[in-house]
């Protein structure tokens, strides 16, 4: 009978090995120096944002990307208050602002990016509008600091209007609970309340 | 009382043949930034491109040294993310990716959005046989999601993330009922965690705090105020 035990108590141990073994594996951490980039590619999007000159503020008129023809939309940058990286409202440019969507904008480096890309800060064109053209793409951005899902607006090309008036509007997604306190979910049936790093 | 060793041996007999049944060892990885959605922020991310893949090769090494012998080890990698950045970069990122998965002879698959690696997991072996083991995440989080893509295609945004919400369309069958899992990515122990063992009865390891990969190897706590919990 002790034989067996002492069997069982041996087998018993020998299962244990494997999650002890991979508790010793995170230790190994393995340091290695990240190798260094290559140059920029001369003339790449990343260069221009790089080294081309920064502005205070645009040009009005000044255009980027495919521009021109019909329909166009009519965009209204506004920074996010609440702390969410949405870029502002668009509209079809016969529909009132009621219509309008709060967007995630989708740049297309080495085509057409956000204006503000231009400036020497990123906030720099807050309240300033816009002609866009382009579309809705048919999926939805998770914005990970408001726990937000938005319609996504494919940007294809801009002309700049110039700068307007706040609109009488809150901003982001019709469904951000603005009227709740800090501790309210921004999605139905998010997890999320407050604190939304992201690394 | 004669009948007691029989029946313990049997018992133990039939556990054995449990653990010695193959399973499989899944390493998730998410994408990198690109330096264009990146540059000038005062937080920005991922300034090396394969910070995530560097710290999975790693661990797929020291799986490969424990796994049992018939286990399948699979690298599930998210692709348009190395694409973009390849383009970036002027490498050809995901051709290095295979080439290192082909140096640790692990069996690799790319992904490109989530349904197909919803669809893996469930369903790509057949889970009646061939558990989860083992599942380690490398990439972007925040507490409530794995974000296969950030600030990729959209600037400081994720097209492809893996939700809390969405872990109910992944099977808790897809698991051993001792399946080691953690996220080695920021905030998973802080929510992430907590609905992993509520939806699957499996423990997943996650970070409360930020973990940082910017030194090459597995990531580490960013600070001493940070901690790993389940």
């Amino acid at each position: 009978m002790r034989a067996w035990i002492g069997f069982l108590l041996a087998a018993a141990l020998a299962l244990a090995v494997p999650a002890g073994a991979r508790a010793q594996l995170a230790g190994d951490t393995s340091l290695t120096a990240p190798p260094v980039a290559p140059p920029l590619k001369k003339g790449s999007p990343l260069d221009h944002l790089t080294n081309d000159p920064k502005l205070d503020q645009l040009p009005i008129g000044y255009s980027e990307g495919q521009t021109g023809g019909v329909p166009f939309f009519v965009a209204h940058r506004a920074v996010d208050t609440d702390g969410g990286m949405g870029w502002g409202w668009v509209r079809k440019s016969d529909d009132d602002w009621s219509d309008g969507r709060w967007i995630a904008l989708q740049e297309q480096p080495g085509l057409a990016v956000a204006p503000f890309r231009k400036l020497k800060t990123r906030d720099g064109d807050d309240n300033w509008e816009f002609k866009f053209w382009g579309h809705y793409a048919a999926y939805k951005a998770y914005d990970p600091h408001l726990d937000e899902l938005l319609p996504v607006f494919v940007l294809q090309g801009y002309q700049v209007i110039g700068p307007a008036a706040p609109l009488n509007r809150l901003v982001g997604p019709p469904d951000r609970p603005h009227s709740r306190g800090s501790n309210a979910s921004s999605r139905p049936g998010s997890p999320i309340e407050t604190n939304h790093n992201i690394d | 009382m004669r009948l007691l060793p029989i029946v313990l041996s049997l018992l133990l007999l039939g556990s054995l043949a449990v653990q010695a049944q193959p399973g499989e060892h899944i390493v998730l990885t998410g994408g990198p930034a690109l330096r264009f959605m990146e540059h000038g922020k005062d937080a920005s991310h991922d300034f090396y491109w394969f910070n995530f893949v560097d710290a999975s090769t790693i661990w797929l090494n020291q799986i490969k040294s424990t796994a049992a012998p018939g286990d399948l080890i699979t690298w599930l990698v998210y692709k348009p993310a190395y694409v973009s950045r390849s383009n970036e970069l002027g490498l050809n990122l995901v051709a290095q990716i295979v080439d290192k998965a082909r140096a640790l002879n692990v069996n690799l698959l790319f992904f490109d959005t989530k349904d197909q690696l919803i669809n893996y997991l469930n369903k790509g072996q057949d889970r009646g046989r061939m558990k989860i083991v083992s599942f380690d995440y490398f990439g972007h989080s925040n507490k409530a999601c794995f974000l296969f893509d950030y600030s990729n295609t959209i600037d400081t945004m994720s097209i492809c993330f893996l939700h809390v919400i969405d872990l109910k369309h992944i099977h808790g069958r897809d698991f051993a009922r001792n399946a080691v899992c953690k996220s080695w990515g920021c905030h998973s122990g802080e929510l992430y965690s907590k609905w992993w063992k509520d939806e699957f009865d499996v423990a997943m390891t996650g970070a409360v705090g930020k973990t940082d990969f910017s030194h090459g190897g597995l990531p580490a706590l960013s600070d001493a105020n940070c901690r790993w919990s389940q």
